[in-house]
């Protein structure tokens, strides 16, 4: 963390060095969520390279007791995104979701980007989709709970419920790991 | 907005995912940095997504990362050429600054000259006038000096005496007027001939058989001013090498006149 915050100072005072180490870092997680929304891997490249240049121009504006850097980097690339996918496909300004389905149905079964890997594999399916919605879909929770066809205070709890399962699923991981230190 | 409410409806959640808008945004940061409880659960809720990201991360190609520090690198050097070319600008703006500053050292200069020049001119009106001041007070000496002779002829008291020229000199005549009121002695030379410039004219003083200098008559004026000798008997004029004698060459003695 500290060297992060070291990184983020540099970033701040433009030394492209430290924009490398932060997008390696980040990147990856970054693109799966462009490429989750976008499901194009060119225009996923383009936002991405988009969203690293407005990290880059606006590293200024990053204030670290607000929240971590990695939710500043998402909400820049999910507002881009979603600016894009607006601009580029009236039916989603209409919030006729069922371009989601018109798409995926075109979309070769060898899609690997959308598969969803680590803790959240072993939720529920309802609270799998949840957090899929809201997190790789860019959907508001308003937007998602139709989409899900369930009333907004039941998909709320589904997200909460979910969130809850993961932590979970995380600090065991994390408890794992300790052990292992511990034994080793 | 209690934390309660926050917590249920999943506000901190939208919050994070940044869906909620510009109010609700400010009022949750507000709550967060005085609510400890609720930072930290935000906290939880951060890294849980962030590690959620990263478990589903997708190594981007390699190009997008080149093609982004190419853009920065490229930014970098047009933000310097911007730099440059507005120093440029500025050079520019120097060089009609020097150019300014050329017309006004030229201008300065073309003025020096011209200051010079009418000093100069001033010095000869300067000069001039005091060419003419001299002369003026030479005018007003000689003026004076006419005024005191015409006073001194005109006395009452003066006595005027006509020198006719002997055989040495027929056609000559002198008028002199004695005043032995005020002492003095003044010829009127008008129809002396004229001499070579060898020569002056001397006058003289007869007093008990002695000749006394009085003095030599100047060339170039009419009435001239001869020294006054107490109890002379006559007066002559001779003829006498320049500068005049210190005794009368009697052999060339061309007038002379006997006082009362």
């Amino acid at each position: 963390m500290q060297n992060e915050n070291a990184l983020i100072q540099q970033l701040q005072n433009k030394e492209e060095r430290a924009l490398s180490f932060l997008y390696d870092k980040y990147a990856g997680a970054i693109y799966s969520v462009i490429l989750k929304m976008t499901r194009d891997e060119g225009i996923a490249q383009n936002l991405l390279q988009d969203t690293f240049m407005s990290v880059w121009e606006k590293a200024n504006s990053y204030d670290n007791s607000k929240g971590r850097f990695y939710t500043w980097i998402f909400r820049i690339a999910r507002n881009k995104t979603l600016n894009f996918l607006r601009k580029n496909d009236p039916l989603i300004q209409t919030d006729d979701f069922s371009v989601y389905d018109s798409k995926e149905a075109t979309i070769s079964k060898d899609a690997d980007f959308l598969e969803l890997n680590g803790a959240i594999t072993s939720l529920e399916a309802h609270h799998k989709q949840a957090i899929e919605l809201v997190y790789f879909k860019g959907l508001t929770h308003k937007e998602a709970h139709q989409e899900m066809d369930v009333p907004l205070g039941t998909f709320k709890s589904y997200v909460r419920q979910a969130l809850k399962q993961l932590r979970t699923a995380y600090t065991k991981s994390i408890s794992v790991v300790l052990l292992i230190f511990n034994v080793l | 907005m209690d934390k309660k409410m926050i917590l249920d409806d999943g506000l901190l959640e939208q919050f994070l995912l940044g869906e909620l808008d510009a109010d609700e945004n400010l009022q949750i940061e507000q709550l967060l940095v005085s609510d400890a409880e609720l930072k930290a659960h935000y906290s939880h809720l951060e890294q849980d997504f962030e590690r959620l990201g990263l478990d589903n991360a997708i190594t981007p190609p390699d190009f997008v990362k080149a093609q982004l520090l190419k853009k920065i690198t490229d930014n970098i050097k047009q933000t310097k050429e911007v730099t440059l070319e507005s120093n440029r600008n500025s050079n520019w703006f120097l060089g009609i600054a020097a150019s300014i500053a050329l017309l006004l050292f030229a201008g300065s200069a073309w003025m020096y000259n011209q200051l010079n020049s009418f000093k100069q001119k001033l010095e000869i009106v300067e000069n001039e006038k005091l060419e003419l001041d001299n002369k003026i007070n030479t005018l007003n000496k000689q003026l004076n000096n006419e005024l005191a002779l015409l006073t001194t002829i005109t006395h009452p008291d003066t006595e005027q005496y006509i020198l006719k020229g002997n055989t040495l000199m027929p056609e000559g005549k002198v008028i002199s007027y004695v005043n032995h009121e005020t002492k003095s002695v003044i010829v009127n030379t008008e129809r002396l001939p004229e001499l070579d410039e060898a020569h002056d004219y001397q006058m003289w003083a007869d007093v008990e058989g002695e000749m006394i200098n009085m003095g030599v008559i100047s060339k170039g004026s009419i009435l001239a001013v001869m020294s006054y000798i107490e109890h002379a008997e006559s007066l002559n004029i001779t003829i006498e090498p320049l500068g005049g004698s210190d005794h009368p060459t009697v052999e060339r003695l061309v007038t002379n006149v006997y006082l009362n």
